[in-house]
């Protein structure tokens, strides 16, 4: 019964009287545990202070698993082909970033790297890694230094940028050689729309607050 | 303390708790380290206008080699030519894939622009020197937060035109020194926003408003 409510309830830590402050406008709120799929707002901006989302755990496992699949798929079959001057080229996201380091722009290779290949696969490994023993309320070795790196990593994920750069790309080359979309791009898409669906499953207030019940066991 | 919709609210620097910027528990900054997940406790981001400034300043340098640099050469056949982002953006336009031309000027020069300003604007603000409204300056940086990383879109394509348009003598594709520097631009801009603490928005405003108590009390 127990392991049923970890996965069912956002559960509250010891002590108290728990709190949240805007990161806004500083103001002190009392944080009492909220409905499923609400939201507390600041009395006085009107941000959001924490969201309770639905069936948090069961959904960033989930997500956070198929992204990690999908990471696979994308790393294994390419975007795109293109067949032009009787050469046939094709592109990976590994090779986006190596094509930049070849031409000596290291840094910026490496930042490519960084955005759409080390910080996508911290983040959903990630979440995994922690989220999943949290399931069955028990908490992985490490978990609290590998939340601390998820969360610095989320804003150096960059997919859905790099998405939009492939179709900025595709339009510029059509005109003049023949591509055809491969495996992969599509394995992309889907890893976008799964790494958006497992960091917006769990509230970072939420995820701790499981954290710290689960160490205290 | 002050009254929000009949209910008594007070600011965590008023009671000296510092809500961790980490792991989000509430704590006193008497702490030091955050009881749950060690990191260090302060009410405000440290020197947040200094830090913010100081990049801002860097990255508005940095905006006029990447886009006066090429991104990209292309040797076709034998012969090179250098484009820079607003020349990838013109070529578009004159093709007449408006749409694709007006994303690249959008992601390129108008939100790396509203960037820089609307970061400098919000720093003016929390020393006083514009008049503001702190909710609604609150809500322009959560979109300058939010809107930052689109502008990679740039170093991205060039990342994927090299990789691609390797054609032997046909034509080939090199990256240009303006991608580093353009680079430099999203990154300085990101990291001035993270720098930037909205909290001094409203100690701004509160202090305001005690001048203004304080006068009409006199």
């Amino acid at each position: 019964m127990r392991t049923r409510l970890s996965i069912l309830t956002w559960p509250e830590p010891k002590g108290g009287p728990h709190r949240a402050i805007c990161h806004y406008c500083d103001t002190v709120h009392e944080a009492k545990p909220i409905e499923e799929g609400s939201r507390a707002v600041c009395l006085l901006c009107g941000a959001t202070l924490f969201q309770n989302r639905p069936a948090s755990l069961a959904r960033v496992t989930s997500f956070s698993l198929s992204s990690l699949l999908l990471m696979v798929m994308v790393h294994t079959s390419p975007f795109v082909d293109m067949d032009a001057a009787g050469l046939r080229t094709e592109l990976t996201l590994y090779g986006a970033a190596m094509a930049l380091i070849d031409e000596g722009s290291t840094l910026v290779g490496m930042g490519v790297a960084l955005f759409t290949i080390i910080a996508p696969l911290i983040l959903a490994g990630g979440l995994f890694y922690v989220c999943a023993p949290l399931m069955f309320g028990r908490i992985a070795p490490g978990a609290m230094f590998v939340t601390r790196w998820m969360n610095r990593s989320e804003p150096w994920n960059m997919i859905e940028v790099f998405l939009l750069g492939v179709l900025v790309s595709l339009l510029k080359l059509g005109k003049v050689a023949e591509l055809h979309f491969g495996f992969g791009f599509w394995a992309f898409a889907g890893l976008m729309v799964c790494m958006a669906a497992a960091v917006a499953a769990i509230d970072k207030r939420e995820l701790w607050d499981r954290l710290e019940v689960a160490r205290g066991k | 303390m002050s009254v929000v919709n009949g209910k008594e609210v007070s600011r965590g620097v008023e009671l000296g708790l510092a809500g961790c910027h980490v792991c989000e528990k509430v704590s006193p900054v008497a702490a030091v380290h955050c009881p749950r997940c060690g990191s260090h406790l302060h009410l405000r981001k440290p020197d947040s206008i200094a830090r913010t400034m100081a990049l801002l300043i860097a990255a508005a340098i940095m905006y006029v080699p990447a886009n006066l640099l090429p991104v990209l050469t292309t040797r076709e056949l034998g012969i090179s030519t250098e484009s820079t982002i607003v020349a990838g953006m013109i070529q578009f336009w004159n093709k007449g894939s408006y749409p694709i031309a007006i994303v690249i000027f959008t992601a390129s020069i108008v939100i790396p622009l509203l960037k820089i300003v609307s970061l400098l604007w919000l720093c003016a603000a929390a020393k006083g020197l514009v008049p503001h409204s702190a909710k609604i300056l609150g809500k322009v940086y959560w979109i300058t937060e939010l809107l930052g990383r689109w502008s990679m879109v740039d170093i991205f394509v060039v990342a994927i035109l090299v990789a691609m348009v390797q054609l032997g003598n046909y034509m080939i594709i090199t990256p240009g020194p303006g991608a580093l520097a353009f680079a430099g631009v999203v990154l300085l801009t990101m990291f001035a926003a993270m720098s930037f603490d909205p909290k001094l928005l409203w100690d701004q405003l509160e202090r305001e408003e005690d001048v203004s108590s304080a006068q009409t009390l006199s």
